[in-house]
């Protein structure tokens, strides 16, 4: 026994030894300054300086009073952002996105999946993504669990994952459940019986919930007889779903299944955190609304299927103006490394403000994730997850100058090579 | 309810479009705005005058007779430039991609079918065209999909107009041959020849082969028949003799032989270096005419590229780079290729989102591209790749008047494009999309 625990803590040691290793050197104080700051929370900061401790952002404004220590970069006037989130990706995850051999997996971790190496991160990075979050597909109702991760490319699995994220679960909805079980003849091959199924699933952990709590409540006063119900991963995640435990991330298309799952969330008792893809959003945006149920879309994307043949570039600005939190998200290695661009259309499409339209990809995209307290705008005490761009960051000609995450740059395009500070090929 | 409501504003814009035709006996006068001339600069403060389908005038406002008779609308403030052309898509062959009943982008039973032609299958009405249209694309290359070697023949469309034959303005402009690699049956289980890029390149050696074999016994035939023509009929020793018998036509043979004589361009496809290579030795062994397409993975073979000075369809640019390779070498691959001197234009390769051109073209500017060439890449450039360029391409007197009135840069994402005339038309500004928003605006 105690030969195991040592050995553990030697393993310990020597993994924070390695990680140390390929962390950078952090540069505890920083000060970014003569960039136009656009904060997203409370506007544009002109000439100003943003003034980076431990990591944090400590200081905002015209002049920041920072230690003569503090490295300085001079943004040259450049336009200064909060890093791109990504509400909806399936990067990193090789060719493992779908357990797609039963409609309900909610015990699927994607962080079992999840290849910390792929390029697809850097190149995300590179357009400015500092945060994604990496979610099972959408050929189960029910699917996995996501994982949220920062893009510090090079570093070793655990230094990219998002340090106290909340958990969300991908539910999806409509055509692709119905294709990939009705192809097999199983069910669900109907809308009829993609509800069912995740209603019956529903059913199963409602008993499982109360079996465990029964058998708390008896441990509470103390029965030492009571005997724990037999533990099941796929039960005891959905009766997380029903604790309000997990962020429910639904993928769905069409206004009736929409409502239809707004519906059955209320008959269980859960919350929808988002809607993802929610292309005819549009057409019941003020149902969302009133339930508080945010969308990640695309910009103008469409009629690659029949549930996306009412698709219009008007979506994201039609439903914010009806109080819908709106996110532009990627679902694509290649959006990923342009997010700015796919939220600046929302300027053209229904004349979206400019900081409207950076909220989409920035704060909005965090508060789906469930990390807007640490992410998403320029404010005091947030992570210094930062981008200084070359050219407006909201417009066909933006481009990612320098990328921070926590205070360190992790992509500098006027690098040669990968641009990246911290990594070489065949490190 | 929705097909009567599809079917009644069809109605609507045909009204509209033929009253359209009657009023455009009188000039109409595009005045005040910024022409992007392409061909001959920038004019602030232009004047563009429209009649019968034509662009008749351009130039300065001061410099322009404006007939009594014209409709002059103002354009201060606007921007006025050419429509825009995209060098290949799929515009009129899908509707709904996942719905296999709504397309038509490949016959896919064998793979040397130079005889499908787009013409046969482009849907005048898909509901896409007036999408696309909105964004000041009025021209296309639409090719078949690209998942065999030799899927068909392109056609040049213009993306308005009452049938497909009107809309169709070039049918077989160009053939597409590709060799990207993704056209091999390489499914271990489900293999069949061709499974490797030598089952491709010996399959289209043999096409053309057979294709030349073809032209020389009908050259035979011709001959004979001619010979036969010339001789006097009145020689008893022919008297047994039958006249020469033609050859049995054959389609997919007959549909190559322009390209074997060189009468039209193969687009040539290739992403990796090594394919492009094998690619072009075939075009060469048969003396094809050619221009280059994709290659978004041929960074290291570009010197080669520039030596063949031949056009190149580029990108798109947001194609993947090599695992190895920094995260802009396909974003900055116009850009490289036009300091070596190449031609480029650039083409969607998609139809739902074919809108989208001008902005890939924009994208190529921040990683060093000039902004006129890239202006250039998908009007005039486009237009004289595609033989077209005395009809398309920029705003001079005499070319068909495609032009678009935009708020602003037409290669910026955040500009919005007011009007739109093809062959001195106003196009509705409408489409399915805005119908949809319509009907659900201020609900």
């Amino acid at each position: 026994m105690n030969r195991i625990a040592i050995r553990v803590v030697f393993l310990l040691l020597a993994f924070s030894a390695f990680t140390q290793a390929q962390q950078p050197v952090a540069h505890n104080e920083v000060v970014i300054k003569n960039a136009v700051v656009m904060t997203v929370t409370h506007g544009i900061v002109q000439n100003g300086s943003v003034y980076v401790k431990d990591g944090k952002i400590a200081a905002i404004g015209k002049d920041v009073s920072a230690p003569s220590s503090a490295k300085v970069i001079d943004a040259g006037g450049k336009y200064l952002t909060p890093g791109i989130v990504d509400s909806h990706s399936h990067i990193a995850l090789d060719d493992d996105v779908n357990e797609a051999t039963s409609p309900v997996t909610p015990q699927m971790m994607m962080i079992d999946a999840f290849d910390y190496q792929d390029k697809a991160i850097y190149r995300g990075l590179a357009g400015g993504v500092t945060t994604s979050l990496l979610l099972h597909g959408s050929a189960n109702m029910i699917g996995g669990q996501a994982v949220v991760i920062k893009h510090k490319y090079g570093l070793n699995r655990d230094a990219l994952l998002f340090p106290g994220a909340p958990r969300s679960i991908k539910f999806a909805s409509g055509e692709n459940p119905k294709r990939v079980y009705g192809g097999k003849d199983q069910l669900p091959s109907t809308r009829m019986g993609n509800f069912e199924v995740q209603r019956e699933a529903l059913v199963q952990a409602q008993d499982y919930m109360r079996e465990w709590d029964d058998y708390n409540a008896k441990v509470k006063k103390g029965d030492k007889d009571a005997s724990p119900p037999k533990r099941d991963l796929k039960l005891e995640a959905l009766a997380d779903v029903l604790r309000g435990n997990l962020l429910v991330q639904i993928h769905c298309y069409r206004a009736d299944e929409l409502l239809t799952e707004m519906s059955i969330a209320k008959e269980f008792g859960y919350k929808v955190r988002a809607f993802h893809h929610a292309l005819e959003a549009y057409k019941v945006a003020d149902k969302l609304a009133a339930n508080n149920v945010a969308i990640a879309t695309f910009s103008d994307w469409w009629g690659y299927k029949q549930e996306a043949w009412d698709a219009i570039p008007w979506n994201a600005v039609m439903c914010m103006r009806k109080g819908v939190r709106v996110a532009i998200k990627s679902d694509s290695e290649d959006f990923a490394r342009r997010l700015n661009q796919e939220a600046a259309k929302t300027i053209r499409y229904g004349g979206a403000t400019d900081e409207e339209a950076l909220r989409m990809v920035t704060l909005n995209a965090a508060w789906i994730i469930g990390v807007d307290d640490k992410v998403g705008s320029i404010d005091v005490g947030k992570d210094a997850d930062l981008v200084i761009w070359d050219g407006y960051p909201l417009s066909s000609y933006g481009v990612p100058s320098k990328v921070f995450i926590d205070g360190d740059v992790y992509f500098d395009r006027s690098l040669p090579g990968f641009g990246m500070p911290h990594y070489t090929e065949g490190q | 309810m929705k097909s009567v409501v599809g079917r009644w504003s069809l109605v609507v814009g045909l009204i509209f479009s033929s009253v359209l035709v009657f009023a455009q006996q009188k000039p109409i006068v595009l005045k005040g705005g910024k022409l992007l001339t392409i061909s001959h600069g920038t004019i602030e403060n232009g004047v563009l005058v429209m009649q019968n389908g034509k662009i008749t005038a351009v130039g300065a406002a001061n410099s322009i007779k404006i007939a009594k008779d014209a409709r002059v609308i103002d354009a201060t403030g606007m921007t006025i430039y050419p429509g825009l052309i995209d060098s290949e898509d799929n515009l009129g062959l899908t509707e709904i991609s996942a719905e296999q009943s709504t397309n038509d982008l490949i016959e896919s039973s064998d793979e040397i079918m130079p005889h499908m032609h787009v013409y046969d299958a482009f849907h005048a009405e898909s509901e896409l065209i007036p999408v696309t249209r909105l964004n000041g694309v009025t021209n296309a290359v639409i090719a078949p999909d690209s998942k065999d070697t030799l899927p068909g023949q392109d056609s040049f469309v213009q993306l308005a107009g009452k049938s497909s034959e009107e809309m169709v303005l070039i049918r077989d402009i160009a053939m597409p041959l590709n060799f990207t690699g993704e056209q091999r049956h390489n499914d271990w289980e489900k293999r069949k020849f061709p499974q490797t890029r030598m089952g491709m390149a010996a399959q289209l050696r043999q096409a053309f082969l057979d294709a030349q074999d073809y032209a020389q016994h009908w050259a035979e035939y011709e001959k004979k028949k001619s010979e036969a023509a010339q001789k006097p009929a009145d020689k008893s020793d022919d008297k047994d003799k039958k006249p020469p018998t033609p050859p049995k036509r054959d389609l997919k043979l007959e549909a190559l032989l322009p390209y074997l004589e060189g009468k039209k361009p193969i687009v040539l496809a290739a992403e990796e270096a090594n394919d492009l290579q094998t690619a072009v030795s075939l075009a060469h062994e048969f003396n094809l005419k050619f221009v280059l397409n994709h290659i978004s993975q041929s960074q290291s073979a570009l010197d080669y590229v520039a030596g063949l000075k031949v056009p190149v369809i580029v990108g798109p640019i947001y194609e993947d780079p090599k695992p190895y390779e920094r995260y802009d070498a396909v974003y900055s691959l116009p850009a490289q290729l036009y300091k070596r001197g190449v031609k480029i234009v650039f083409a969607s390769y998609d139809a739902h989102n074919v809108r989208n051109l001008p902005y890939q073209a924009g994208y190529a500017t921040a990683f060093g591209l000039p902004y006129d060439e890239a202006l250039k890449a998908i009007t005039l450039n486009a237009a004289e790749t595609w033989g077209v360029a005395d009809q398309l391409g920029s705003l001079d007197p005499g070319k068909t008047a495609n032009v678009v009135v935009a708020n602003g840069d037409p290669l910026e994402l955040r500009t919005d494009v007011k009007q739109v005339f093809i062959a001195g038309q106003e196009v509705p500004m409408t489409s399915r999309q805005t119908r949809l928003r319509d009907q659900f605006s201020g609900q």
